[in-house]
């Protein structure tokens, strides 16, 4: 039992914005009240906020580690001892799965959503998140360049949604990830890509794709809808590919990834020019959809993507590491270490789009924080970018700096002045996402909800404030003391259960013969030591 | 606990072979009415050996001394030896699961050991190459589908993978295969093409390769093997294709890269290695994911540090710095340079193996344990990074692996007087 006395509270999710209440806290949930003897954090001046929950991370499985690996030097510059309680580490922006789990704990995090697994990989995915403690991890499936799905499009359109529950179930799976739907599969042929959404790719097109699976995640009503990296990331005039899916997704519900890589205006091959404006009017009128911004920030990166031709691109930028992983049957991976710098043009502009995106939402339920960790920048810069959006003086500093081109390209110096207030901030990091995934215990503070709590000094620095939680409680257990990690249990696994026809077995079984160089038995993860504790979070309309 | 998953017969249960980084998970393995293996189907005769050697009546669960001690005194012992080490190694790693792996690492942290698998002795050092450039690789299934050239360099698979051509439909009429060798291998011989490279000659043929690729001009022309220039015009010329090699050094296997990354501006090219063991690659990947490095990782600092060259295995046993040695499912006095190996046998070691190796024999202290993929489930991971599940078609009353690594961690977290 713990009460938090005498907090703000920032709780959007039940109407509560800085009102001076307790929260009390009773086997891993919020409780309306405890017996007075319980033990108590006095949190006067404090604020109170829900566990933050990240909706789109790359944090675990083979592309993540193939990208740890790739960075020694990252590693050397940042070492954490072995302690009493901690696992030692290493960091920088891919930093190890102990070190993961701490940074983000520190950082007042308690959910985590890993966007991009291959589904042949989930093993290793869900061995990694075990060995990432504290946070509780839900897995987004690559599904948008499955060829034993396209099969199933052009063939026998009734099955997919079956199909996809079956992946879900044989996974550990959270939800469904497309990434440059059919541009991945024209990638492993012969270096090729998708332009338009009409392009022909293995007797399906993007647009076909993007609306079967769609329809299926929708039929099937999981928790989080279909989360989609569009095609044609990174390219001038992308702009009109993403409205272009947008409408292909109309009625239905879907999650756009770091749409701010996909706001560009301008020819392809051209300099890229912003189209926030547009996209943001887009999403505002549409409440079926949301997204996550993939802010960039200046600094260093890791870009990381199953969109493996892009990685291509990036590679021919920087002229350095590079590493591109083919999976068989499901999809592709691309890594490209790289620095965001603020006198680049392409990257003052990404960085500017991200805040126009930010600063013209007008439903920040829908439009939420990310970096597309670490492809926009690590998640500890997340304190920085909230700064930049609560701070209008600080905000503008930073915009003197960046390369004067590119802002004038952005509405950013046409009286934007719009700063962020604690409840916004509250919704872009905890309460939107912890909507969004449809994860109806996360994100708020109501009775019921998970003991997941974060409670910041109050301080006029926004970015030391957020950098720096005072207490972090998770499950009821207070896991940040003082601002020190004192405890690091493992996490919860939040998977899907989604009913399905036990027929498509036969059919997939005849797919994967076909296919895969693994055997169809051993696909479905059965291990328990993989799969436990987990959470399952159901499918269907309520 | 076994648990057996019904394949067809009621005798007959499914199983994933581990004999080499191929980890076939098509294997049967029909049980005989006592719980024995009877025999085998779809195995080849490294896989035979594999199942052969962990279903063979082992020695005694504990050894001191190479004599049969009480299993609690002996994990005393071993917990004793490597807590009081200055300098303790682990190493191996390879031929277990990615668990007893995970459980080898919090050991090596807990003692401050050097950690490192055995696969930069097994299969060369590929570490620094992939931090310099990063890699282009694929999955088998990938490379089985798509590839329309592949390429075997300096590698002998019908030896060493005996079913890799199988598994990735070759020989094949409609897709070439050049094989790039000292001597006419076994492989070499179901080739469309080979083409003979003396030992010594990877990094002069790979640069070659790749003045050709990249259309740079050779001082003479006229040395240019034609073998290399219609290897150069193949990979060139196909849509896709795939570098299949046992490359050993650092220097040629950053040769290596820096062709197939010159091949992938002009097409879609990936290179595999071919490990020798069946977790090879998850046990750099486990280090790696708890680390931030594969292979060659200290912890005396506290922290993990890495120095590939400096920290290898032989070379801390070469230089007499390791005073005690885990070893984990290896056989490093068969692998190691001699002077490694000699340094070896002069410290006290630890062997957990489900095998008789002749380490084990030697060692201070052996456990001979239940075997993974024979009495006990796991995950490991295939040479492509592949995660398969091995199954335990067998019962064993033996401990597994990472139990008696667990039960040596668990001694070292008592205090210390306990322990002597």
């Amino acid at each position: 039992m713990l009460r938090i006395a005498s907090g703000s509270v920032y709780d959007p999710a039940n109407g509560v914005a800085g009102e001076v209440r307790d929260v009390c806290l009773s086997e891993g949930k919020v409780v309306e009240d405890v017996p007075a003897h319980a033990p108590r954090i006095d949190a006067r001046g404090m604020v109170v906020m829900p566990g933050g929950v990240d909706i789109h991370a790359h944090i675990a499985g083979p592309k993540v580690n193939a990208a740890r690996r790739l960075a020694p030097e990252e590693h050397r510059a940042d070492v954490v001892d072995r302690s009493a309680v901690l696992r030692s580490g290493t960091g920088g922006t891919v930093p190890s799965t102990f070190v993961t789990g701490y940074r983000y704990a520190l950082l007042g995090y308690t959910t985590v959503v890993e966007a991009a697994t291959p589904p042949l990989a989930a093993r290793h995915v869900l061995a990694e998140l075990r060995d990432t403690p504290i946070i509780d991890a839900a897995f987004l499936l690559l599904m948008g360049n499955n060829l034993a799905l396209f099969d199933l499009i052009r063939r026998d359109p009734a099955r997919v949604r079956d199909a996809i529950a079956w992946w879900l179930g044989a996974t550990g799976g959270y939800g469904v990830k497309l990434v440059n739907p059919g541009g991945v599969e024209l990638w492993k042929r012969a270096n090729g890509n998708v332009t338009s959404l009409d392009d022909e790719v293995a007797g399906v097109t993007p647009r076909r794709v993007i609306d079967a699976i769609a329809g299926a995640v929708h039929e099937l009503a999981l928790p989080h809808p279909v989360h989609v990296h569009c095609n044609n990331l990174g390219v001038a005039g992308n702009w009109r590919t993403t409205l272009d899916t947008l409408q292909t997704l109309e009625g239905r519900r879907a999650h756009l990834a770091h749409i701010q890589f996909h706001a560009y205006g301008g020819r392809p091959g051209g300099r890229p020019r912003s189209r926030a404006p547009e996209l943001a009017e887009y999403l505002g009128a549409h409440p079926e959809l949301s997204a996550d911004v993939g802010q960039v920030m200046f600094g260093p990166a890791t870009t990381m993507t199953a969109d493996a031709p892009v990685s291509a691109l990036l590679r021919d930028v920087t002229g350095g590491k590079w590493v591109n992983a083919d999976t068989e049957v499901e999809t592709g991976c691309g890594i490209v270490p790289f620095t965001y710098r603020e006198k680049n043009y392409v990257h003052a502009l990404q960085w500017g789009i991200g805040l126009e995106l930010f600063l013209l939402s007008r439903d920040p339920w829908r439009l939420v924080l990310s970096t597309d960790h670490p492809n926009g920048g690590s998640f500890l810069s997340y304190p920085r970018l909230i700064r930049l959006l609560m701070d209008r003086e600080f905000r503008n500093e930073q915009l003197r700096r960046a390369n004067k081109r590119a802002i004038r390209r952005t509405v950013l110096l046409e009286d934007l002045e719009r700063e962020y207030t604690l409840e916004e901030i509250a919704i872009v990091t905890r309460a939107g996402p912890a909507r969004l995934l449809g994860l109806r215990d996360k994100g708020h503070l109501g009775a019921g909800a998970d003991a997941d709590v974060t409670i910041y000094d109050e301080r006029a620095d926004r970015e030391e404030m957020f950098a720096t939680p005072r207490h972090v409680i998770k499950s009821g257990r207070p896991v940040v003391r003082d601002g020190e990690l004192v405890e690091a249990r493992a996490g919860e696994l939040l998977r899907v259960s989604a009913p399905y026809d036990p027929a498509i077995d036969y059919v997939l079984r005849a797919q994967f013969e076909e296919r895969y160089s693994v055997q169809f038995d051993s696909y479905p993860v059965r291990e328990p030591w993989l799969l436990e504790p987990a959470r399952r979070v159901l499918a269907g309309r309520s | 606990m076994p648990s057996p998953e019904p394949a067809g017969a009621p005798l007959t249960w499914a199983a994933t072979c581990g004999g080499c980084g191929l980890v076939c998970d098509d294997i049967e393995v029909v049980v005989g009415e006592r719980g024995g293996l009877e025999h085998l189907i779809r195995t080849c005769p490294l896989g035979d050996a594999w199942f052969a050697e962990r279903v063979a009546p082992g020695p005694p669960l504990a050894r001191v001394d190479g004599r049969e001690a009480e299993l609690d005194g002996a994990l005393d012992q071993a917990a004793a030896i490597l807590s009081q080490a200055r300098a303790p190694l682990v190493y191996g790693l390879g031929q277990t699961t990615c668990d007893a792996q995970r459980a080898a690492v919090a050991l090596a942290e807990a003692i401050g050991a050097v950690i490192d698998p055995a696969g930069t002795v097994l299969d060369g050092a590929s570490g620094l190459a992939y931090q310099t450039l990063g890699a282009s690789t694929a999955t088998l299934g990938d490379i089985r589908d798509r590839a329309e050239v592949v390429v075997v360099w300096r590698a002998d698979p019908v030896a060493t993978h005996p079913r890799l051509f199988e598994r990735l439909g070759l020989p094949d009429p409609d897709r070439e295969l050049v094989v790039i060798d000292e001597r006419r291998t076994a492989t070499a011989a179901q080739a469309d093409a080979f083409l003979e490279l003396p030992a010594d000659r990877d990094v002069e043929a790979l640069w070659t390769l790749r003045a050709l690729v990249r259309d740079t001009p050779i001082a003479d022309e006229a040395a240019v093997e034609r073998p290399l220039r219609d290897l150069a015009a193949r990979l060139t010329a196909c849509r896709n294709g795939a570098i299949l090699h046992r490359v050993r050094g650092h220097v040629e296997v950053l040769a290596l890269h820096a062709l197939v990354r010159d091949l992938c501006r002009v097409t879609h090219i990936v290179a595999l290695m071919l490990r020798r063991e069946g977790n090879a690659a998850g046990a750099e990947d486990v280090l790696a994911w708890q680390t931030g490095y594969p292979a060659a990782v200290s912890f005396a600092r506290g922290h993990p540090r890495a120095s590939p060259g400096e920290l290898d295995a032989a070379a801390v046993l070469e230089r007499g710095e390791a005073d005690a040695a885990l070893v984990v499912g290896s056989d490093p006095l068969e692998q190691l340079p001699p002077a490694a190996a000699e340094r070896l046998r002069a410290i006290p070691v630890v062997s957990v193996d489900p095998r008789d190796t002749a380490t084990a024999a030697a060692a201070r202290i052996a456990f001979t344990t239940a075997a993974p993929g024979v009495h006990r489930a796991g995950v490991v991971h295939r040479l492509d990074g592949v995660p398969i599940p091995l199954r335990s078609p067998l019962a064993s009353s033996r401990p597994s692996d990472d139990e008696v690594l667990a039960a040596i961690a668990e001694r070292l977290a008592r205090p210390r007087e306990a322990l002597a």
